[in-house]
C-alpha cells in the first residue's frame, strides 16, 4: 500500500512579526514495516530549512524568517510505503510478565517507564486505573487489548473539549477528549503496569475502518507498548484499534511535549491564529494525484482557535512561543 | 557596541536631561508665581504642563502642581520618574559607564526619592537645586571619567535631542503666550509683567546672563527668540544644540561603518544648515510656531532614524551586508 | 577600653583546627600569620577591618539572596585572616581535582553517546532516566574537545583526619571565583608584607587563563573565535561576578535579547550591524537557554540556540546537560566512575552518602534525621537542606514527609565536623569557625586550577552551613609557594 500525506499549516498574526523560529515533525518514520519513499517542505516566506535528528530518531526540520511577516505557510508532503502487517495474536503466553521484566531489565527502556510530563499518575488516572481493573494479570498483550477498548469506551471522543496543553485530569473530570488525551491517559495507565509505553505522532488512513471516530483533516495519535516477542505494538484508543497499515508514524516520544507537529517562537506584538488541513490518500501504486486540499478562509476561525487568541492577547512578551497544533 | 548598551545610554541621557529640565523650569515658575501679580499668574502652570507635552494639571493650587510634577507617579513624567527611568537605565548598562558616573546617579535618584513629598514650601527650592546640581555634577563626571567613545556619543546625542525638543516647545508657547506685536514699539519694549516672564524664559534656559553679555540687560523679546534659538555659542540655544547632535552623528558614523546613516544625516545635516544661515527676520517670516514645529519634527525624525539604524535594524538588512 | 589580646577568645581542640595543634602551638605555615596577628594592635585590626570592608563596598560586590517575596542585596561579608595552604597540600588536591575532572567529563561524554558504563551496570541506567538534569538532547551532540564541563567549582572539606574530602562537584554555573579573585586584591592591600614573606603563589591570572580555556573550545575553524558571557541580567545574584569577569577577559557581556540566530549561526546585535558569535560563556541554567527546546516561558535565553550549538557552530561553556553529573545521587558514584574510565582509586576522598531510594538506606535514615544532613538533589547554594543535629522535630518530619514523597530526589550524609579556622568576630576577638574550600578548575585543551578557591566560612558560632545565602562569609585562600 502506497500514501500520499499532504499536511498544510498557516499562522496567522494579528500584526508584522519577525526573527520567526519553527521546527515540524511532519516527516514520516522509515522502520518496520513502513518506509518513507520522498518528503518535501515548502515555506512561505521563503526560508532555508535545516534538518537534524533527535534523540528518539525522529527527524526534525526547523527553519528561520528574520524579515517582517503577516503569515506563514508550511506545506509537508510525503509518499509512504507500507507492507502489510501479521495479524497479531488475542494473546500472549502465561509467563509473558516474566519475559517482559527481563527484557526491560536488559534494555533502555526507562525513559518510558518513568512518568512524563503529561502522562502521569495523578489520583484521578489512579482511580481509573482501578476502575478499569489495570493491573496485572492475564498476559500482557490480552490486558492491553482490553483496556484500550474499555478506555475507549469510557471517554467520549469530543472536538475541542480539551487544548494543545491540557493535562490528563482534564480529559478524565470530564469522560471527554481527543487523540492526545486518549493516548496520554493510555500510555500513563500502561505505564503504571511496568510496560513501556511512548507517545506516537502520525495520521490516521480511514478507509476500512468503520467505527472510527477521529476526525478526518487532522494529525492523529496513540499509544505503542513494547510486549515480548512482538516488540512495539500500537493501541489506538480513540477509535478502538491496534495500529496498522492505517496508521503512519512521523514521531514517537514520552508524550506529546516531545512530539508536536510544529512549534515555534516569534518576536512581536501579536496573536497568533493556525489552521490546519491534512489529507491522507491511499493506492495501490505510487502515487497519483488524488486528493484537493482546502483550508478555511481567514474570516471563519475554528472556535478554539479564537478562544485561544484572546487569552493569549493578555501576554505583552515581545517573544512568544507560537501556537502549537493539537492532535484530534 | 551591543545596541542594546547604546539605546540604554541614550535614554539615561534623555531622561537625566529631561529631569533637569523639568526643575530649571519650575524653579523659575515658582519664583515668579511669588513675584508676579496675581492676573499674570492665571494659566501659568498650565503652559508650563503643555510645554512638556503633559495633560493640564489635575487640581490649580501651586502645592498641587508641584507635588505632580516633581513626584508625580501617575503623569506621564515627573522629576523623579525620569531620574528613576534614567537609573534603569544606567544599571542595565551599569559596567558601561563609570563607577563616579554610576554613584552620582544612584545617589541623585536616592536623594529624590526620600525627599519630602508633604511640606515643599521651603523644601521645593532645595529639592529642584539639588536635582539641577545633581544632573550638572552627573555631566561633568561623564566628560570626566568616561572615554569618549562610541557610547560617550550616544550620551550627547540623547543630551541634546531632549534638549531640543524641549527648548523649542517652550519657546513656542513662550512666544505665543506673550510676544505681541505693539510692544516692540512701545519704549519699554514688553509691560512690567511681561519684562519678567521674558527674563523667566531665559532663566529657563540659564541664559540671562549669557543674553546680558551679548545685548545688555534691555530685554527685546525678537532678541531673546534670536538669541535661544539662533546663537551659536550658547550652549541651551537651539542651533549650538543642533551643531552638538550632528558632531555626535558624525562620530557615531565613523565609529560603527556600515550602517545606513545617510537618512539621519541628510536630516540633522539640512537642519543644521538651516539654524547656521537663517537670519531671525526669516525667521519671524515663517513663523515662530511653524518654525519650531519644523524643528521638534526634524528630532523626532532622528530620533526614529537613529534607533533603526543602530539599534532595531531589520535582521535581513543586517544579514545581506 | 583595654587592648585585648587577639586569641584570648580562642578554642584550641576542634576536630581540626587549620591553624593551631590541638594543643595550641600554631602550625609551622601559619607562624609569620601568628607574629603578625600578635602584634597588632586592636585598633589597627579594626582599621584594616574597615578598610577591606569598604573596598568590596566600593566594587559593589553584593549578592542577593532568595527566598523572600523579594530578593535582597547584600555585601559579601568576608574576613580577614588568611586560610593557608602548604604545597604539599595544595599539590594533592590538584591532583585528586585533576582526576576527579577529567573523569567526569568522560562520563559525561559517554552517558550523550555510548553509554558504556550504564550497560555495564556501574551506574544504574534508572538513576540517570530520572535526572531531571539529564538532557537527552545531548544525545549524540559532539563537544569540542571532550569538554562538558569546562569550569567547575568543587567544594572540598578536611575531615578530621586532617584529609580533604569532595563534598560536592559544582558541573553546571559555579560561581563565587570574583570573590576569590577580588578578595586577593583587598589583602594585597591589607598585608602587603606578609603576603611577600609567606611567598604566597598568585591567582591574578584566572581571567586569562578562562580567556584561553574557552578559546581553546572554539568551533572547529574559527581561529580567532569571538567570545561573549551570557548573563541572566542585572538582577541575578550573581551579576557583579558576571560583569566582573568579562571585564577580566575583555569580552562583551551580553544578555539573551542582544543575540539571535539565524541559519544555526548565533549574532549579536550591535550598532555596527550583526557579529557572529564562537564561544559562550554562559551563566543561565539549561532551562533558561533556548525557549525552542527547553523551557518556552523565558526571554533569558535565546530561541534556536541550541539548534546552532548541535550543528556545531558556537560553542557553550559548560555544556548542556553537565546538571547530571553533579546530581547528589550520582555523586556517591563518582569514586566507581574514576574507576571506570581511568581506573585509578579516586585521589580525593566522598563524603559517605546515603541513596534514599534504596530502601535499606532510606530506613536507617528517617530513623536517624537528627543526626543526618539531607540535601535535595538537584539544589545548591544550601538551599532545600536539612541539617539534623541542628533541626526542630517540626523540620524534621517535614524532611521525612518530604522523602517519602521523593526518595530519588533526596540523599543524606553523615554530620561532618569541618575543619575550624581562626576568624574575626565582630571585628574584636579572633574565634574558630568552621570553613570549607572551593577552588576553580578550568579543563580545554589542559586542565588549569589557579592556587586557591574560596574559603566560605560559617560565620555563625557553631554553624556548619557556608553557603552565602545562608549567612556564610569568605576568606582568601592562601598556597604558599614551598
Amino acid at each position: 500500500m502506497y500514501y500520499r500525506i499532504r499536511h498544510r499549516t498557516r499562522y496567522y498574526y494579528s500584526a508584522p512579526v519577525h526573527e520567526s523560529l519553527t521546527e515540524v515533525r511532519m516527516h514520516p518514520r522509515t522502520e518496520g514495516r513502513q518506509r518513507c519513499l520522498d518528503y518535501q517542505l515548502a515555506v512561505t516566506p521563503k526560508a532555508r530549512v535545516h534538518v537534524y535528528r533527535d534523540f528518539l530518531g525522529n527527524s526534525v526540520h526547523h527553519f528561520g524568517v528574520p524579515a517582517s511577516h503577516n503569515e506563514l505557510n508550511i506545506m509537508a508532503e510525503s509518499v509512504v510505503e507500507m507492507k502489510d502487517f501479521p495479524d497479531t495474536p488475542s494473546g500472549l503466553a502465561a509467563d509473558a510478565w516474566d519475559e517482559l521484566d527481563a527484557e526491560v531489565k536488559r534494555g533502555d527502556y526507562w525513559e518510558m517507564i518513568l512518568p512524563s510530563k503529561f502522562s502521569r499518575p495523578t489520583p484521578l488516572l489512579l482511580e481509573l486505573v482501578d476502575k478499569l481493573g489495570a493491573v496485572r494479570r492475564d498476559d500482557p498483550l490480552r490486558l492491553l487489548r482490553e483496556l484500550n477498548t474499555r478506555l475507549h469506551d469510557s471517554i467520549d471522543y469530543v472536538p475541542e473539549t480539551t487544548t494543545v496543553d491540557s493535562p490528563i485530569d482534564d480529559a478524565l473530570k470530564q469522560r471527554k477528549g481527543v487523540c492526545q488525551d486518549f493516548a496520554h491517559i493510555m500510555i500513563a495507565v500502561v505505564r503504571n503496569l511496568g510496560i513501556p509505553c511512548r507517545y506516537v505522532s502520525g495520521y490516521l488512513h480511514r478507509s476500512g475502518i468503520e467505527h472510527g471516530r477521529s476526525r478526518e483533516n487532522a494529525t492523529h495519535a496513540w499509544a505503542e507498548a513494547l510486549l515480548p516477542s512482538l516488540g512495539w505494538v500500537g493501541f489506538d484508543p480513540t477509535n478502538d484499534l491496534l495500529a496498522r497499515e492505517g496508521h503512519i508514524r512521523t514521531a514517537v516520544g514520552r508524550d506529546y511535549s516531545d512530539v508536536p507537529p510544529t512549534r515555534g517562537v516569534f518576536k512581536g506584538d501579536a496573536a497568533t491564529a493556525m489552521a490546519v488541513a491534512v489529507s491522507v490518500t491511499a493506492s495501490d501504486h505510487l502515487p497519483p494525484e488524488l486528493a484537493e486540499l482546502v483550508l478555511p478562509d481567514e474570516q471563519s476561525f475554528p472556535h478554539d482557535v479564537l478562544a485561544l487568541n484572546a487569552t493569549s492577547d493578555k501576554m505583552k512578551e515581545w517573544q512568544r512561543a507560537q501556537e502549537v497544533q493539537q492532535q484530534q | 557596541m551591543l545596541s542594546r548598551v547604546a539605546d540604554n545610554l541614550f535614554w539615561m541621557s534623555r531622561y537625566l536631561e529631561r529631569a533637569e529640565h523639568i526643575a530649571r523650569i519650575v524653579l523659575v515658575h515658582h519664583n515668579l508665581e511669588l513675584e508676579q501679580p496675581e492676573e499674570a499668574n492665571a494659566g501659568r502652570w498650565k503652559r508650563v504642563f503643555q510645554s512638556l507635552a503633559l495633560d493640564p494639571p489635575i487640581e490649580d493650587s501651586t502645592n498641587s502642581v508641584l507635588s505632580q510634577i516633581c513626584f508625580g507617579v501617575e503623569s506621564r513624567f515627573s522629576i523623579t520618574t525620569s531620574i528613576e527611568s534614567a537609573r534603569n537605565n544606567a544599571r542595565q548598562v551599569r559596567e558601561q559607564i563609570s563607577s563616579e558616573m554610576w554613584e552620582q546617579l544612584n545617589r541623585l535618584y536616592h536623594a529624590v526619592r526620600h525627599a519630602d513629598h508633604e511640606d515643599h514650601n521651603g523644601e521645593i527650592e532645595e529639592f529642584l537645586i539639588a536635582v539641577k546640581e545633581g544632573a550638572h555634577l552627573f555631566h561633568g563626571l561623564t566628560d570626566s571619567t568616561m572615554s569618549h567613545g562610541e557610547g560617550w556619543q550616544f550620551i550627547q546625542l540623547g543630551q541634546s535631542l531632549e534638549r531640543a525638543i524641549n527648548t523649542a516647545a517652550q519657546l513656542e508657547i513662550h512666544y505665543r503666550e506673550f510676544y505681541r506685536e505693539a510692544s516692540l514699539d512701545s519704549e519699554w519694549g514688553p509691560d512690567a509683567a511681561g519684562y519678567l516672564e521674558w527674563i523667566g524664559l531665559l532663566r529657563c534656559a540659564t541664559a540671562f546672563e549669557a543674553f546680558c553679555k551679548v545685548h545688555s540687560a534691555t530685554i527685546d523679546p525678537l532678541n531673546v527668540v534670536e538669541f535661544l534659538l539662533l546663537d551659536a555659542q550658547f550652549p541651551h540655544s537651539i542651533r549650538f544644540v543642533v551643531d552638538t547632535l550632528q558632531t555626535a552623528l558624525e562620530a557615531i558614523g565613523r565609529l560603527s561603518p556600515g550602517r545606513r546613516v545617510h537618512k539621519v544625516q541628510r536630516i540633522a545635516g539640512r537642519l543644521q544648515a538651516e539654524l547656521s544661515f537663517t537670519q531671525i527676520e526669516e525667521v519671524m517670516e515663517r513663523g515662530i510656531a511653524d518654525t519650531m514645529q519644523h524643528i521638534r519634527e526634524s528630532c523626532h525624525e532622528i530620533h526614529n532614524c537613529v534607533h533603526e539604524a543602530f539599534v532595531s535594524y531589520p535582521v535581513e538588512s543586517a544579514l545581506e551586508v | 577600653m583595654l587592648t585585648q589580646a587577639p586569641f584570648q577568645n580562642y578554642w584550641y581542640g576542634t576536630p581540626w583546627d587549620e591553624m593551631f595543634y590541638p594543643g595550641g602551638e600554631p602550625r609551622a605555615h601559619y607562624e609569620p600569620l601568628m607574629r603578625v596577628l600578635e602584634n597588632l594592635p586592636a585598633e589597627e585590626i579594626r582599621q584594616k577591618k574597615q578598610a577591606a570592608d569598604l573596598s568590596f563596598l566600593h566594587q559593589g560586590i553584593t549578592f542577593t539572596v532568595y527566598g523572600k517575596s523579594e530578593g535582597t542585596e547584600r555585601i559579601f561579608p568576608h574576613d580577614l585572616i588568611p586560610r593557608i595552604l602548604t604545597a604539599a597540600e595544595w599539590s594533592k588536591i590538584e591532583l585528586g581535582l585533576t582526576q576527579r575532572i577529567t573523569a567526569l567529563n568522560e562520563f559525561l561524554r559517554d552517558l550523550y553517546h555510548e553509554q558504556r558504563i550504564l550497560n555495564d551496570g556501574v551506574v544504574p541506567r534508572e538513576l540517570i532516566a530520572s535526572c531531571p538534569h539529564f538532557r537527552r538532547e545531548m544525545r549524540g551532540v559532539a563537544v569540542p574537545r571532550g569538554a562538558y564541563v569546562a569550569v567547575a567549582g568543587t567544594d572540598l572539606v578536611r575531615l578530621p583526619t586532617g584529609e580533604f574530602a569532595v563534598l560536592e562537584d559544582n558541573l553546571r554555573v559555579p560561581s563565587g571565583v570574583s570573590y576569590m579573585l577580588t578578595s586577593r586584591q583587598v589583602m594585597k592591600r591589607v598585608f602587603p608584607s606578609l603576603l611577600r614573606e609567606c611567598q604566597v603563589r598568585p591567582i591574578d591570572h584566572y581571567g586569562a587563563a578562562l580567556s584561553s580555556t574557552l578559546r581553546s573550545l572554539a568551533p572547529e575553524g574559527r581561529p580567532d573565535p569571538v567570545i561573549v558571557l551570557l548573563t541572566p541580567g542585572v538582577f541575578n545574584s550573581a551579576y557583579f561576578e558576571h560583569a566582573y569577569l568579562a571585564r577580566q577577559m575583555g569580552i562583551e557581556l551580553v544578555e539573551g535579547r542582544d543575540l539571535l540566530v539565524h541559519d544555526n549561526i548565533v549574532y549579536m546585535r550591535t550598532t555596527s550591524g550583526l557579529r557572529r558569535i564562537d564561544v559562550i560563556y554562559r551563566r543561565i541554567d539549561d532551562d533558561f537557554i533556548d525557549s525552542l527546546v527547553f523551557r518556552s516561558d523565558t526571554i533569558l535565553g535565546v530561541p534556536g540556540l541550541f539548534n546552532a550549538y548541535r550543528a556545531g557552530n558556537v560553542t557553550l561553556a559548560n555544556a548542556v546537560g553537565t546538571g547530571v553529573a553533579d546530581d547528589k545521587a550520582v555523586y556517591a558514584y563518582v569514586p566507581a566512575i574514576i574507576k571506570y574510565y581511568l581506573d585509578q582509586d579516586a585521589i580525593l576522598p566522598n563524603v559517605e552518602t546515603y541513596l534514599l531510594s534504596d530502601e535499606r538506606e532510606r530506613s536507617y535514615v528517617l530513623e536517624n534525621l537528627d543526626k543526618l544532613v539531607v540535601k535535595a538533589v538537584g539544589e545548591s547554594g544550601g538551599y532545600g537542606m536539612l541539617v539534623g543535629p541542628h533541626s526542630t522535630k517540626a523540620d524534621q518530619e517535614e524532611f521525612r514527609r518530604r522523602i517519602l514523597a521523593n526518595p530519588r530526589n533526596y540523599i543524606a550524609q553523615p554530620t561532618l565536623a569541618l575543619s575550624c579556622a581562626p576568624c574575626l568576630v565582630e571585628g574584636e576577638s579572633i574565634e574558630p569557625r568552621h570553613v570549607d574550600l572551593r577552588p576553580y578548575i578550568l579543563f580545554g585543551e589542559k586542565v588549569t586550577i589557579v592556587p586557591g578557591g574560596l574559603t566560605r566560612v560559617a560565620l555563625r558560632r557553631g554553624s556548619l552551613v557556608v553557603n552565602s545565602s545562608q549567612g556564610g562569609g569568605s576568606k582568601d585562600t592562601w598556597v604558599l609557594q614551598n
